[in-house]
């Protein structure tokens, strides 16, 4: 890892590893770039805080979903209803 | 403005998840969710004569799905003995003890937390679904369901990098979306 390739990081790759980052996808390197990263963008820093933030909120929600099964049985018992009511 | 029309054979999968986080923090059951999200269903199908298209096809449906769960919490309290609910009013006389009785109790905060939470829930739930079908779709594989991103990228065919962009699309916009509220 060059000093320049530390320094010359984009905030668009910025921006990947943040997210990467959210899901416990990021590599050490990636970690150690980011950080150093945000020491000096300001935008970025940012968008860290928020995306983090949308993170703590999505957890805080507690968010379900039907899974496959749950939805196939729904449309099951929709079917039969209009059939029999044909 | 156009009419609102209802179109049953996508109710399953445009709806189903929002009516399930609805019921499911208010029954807290799996199983009693689902047959209550099918019993809304079904009244749905046969009343939609009823439907005049001033609401959105899922204020209708919440409409239908409040009732129904109104007519659960009926039931189960017919089935068993009647609830009672007992006061006690400090009436003075026992010294001491009135004070302690008429303060409120600050730990009890759980039940206003877990009210925020249920706003919450389907606040992220709204913001969802303006993202356009596919970003809404595998960010909440990705997020909500946990699936890994070479599964997901098998599965539409996408490469991880593809998949990254989605993923800050949809979080950039989610961020935003939640930000006057929430943040």
């Amino acid at each position: 890892m060059s000093i320049s390739s530390l320094l010359g990081l984009k905030c668009e790759d910025a921006a990947s590893y943040c997210n990467k980052a959210e899901y416990q996808e990021a590599s050490f390197s990636d970690k150690v770039k980011l950080r150093l990263h945000l020491f000096f963008c300001k935008p970025c820093k940012d968008y860290n805080h928020k995306n983090h933030k949308l993170s703590q909120l999505i957890k805080k929600a507690d968010l379900k979903s039907c899974t496959k099964e749950e939805k196939d049985l729904l449309r099951q018992r929709m079917e039969t209803q209009s059939e029999t009511s044909k | 403005m156009a009419k609102n029309k209802l179109d049953p054979d996508k109710w399953v999968d445009r709806y189903a998840d929002y009516l399930f986080n609805y019921t499911i923090v208010r029954v807290n059951d799996r199983e009693v969710a689902n047959d209550l999200i099918s019993e809304t269903f079904l009244a749905a199908l046969n009343s939609m004569k009823n439907f005049k298209g001033d609401a959105s096809e899922r204020t209708w449906l919440i409409s239908i799905l409040k009732r129904k769960i109104i007519d659960y919490y009926r039931r189960i309290n017919s089935n068993k003995g009647k609830a009672e609910v007992k006061v006690t009013l400090p009436d003075g006389e026992a010294e001491g003890e009135w004070l302690e009785e008429k303060v409120a109790d600050l730990s009890d905060r759980t039940a206003e937390d877990e009210m925020e939470n249920k706003e919450l829930g389907l606040a992220i739930l709204d913001c969802m679904d303006q993202l356009p079908k596919k970003q809404a779709r595998i960010f909440k594989m990705k997020t909500i369901e946990g699936i890994d991103t070479e599964a997901i990228c098998n599965e539409y065919k996408i490469t991880p990098s593809n998949l990254w962009v989605i993923i800050h699309r949809a979080r950039t916009f989610l961020a935003n979306c939640l930000e006057k509220n929430w943040f």
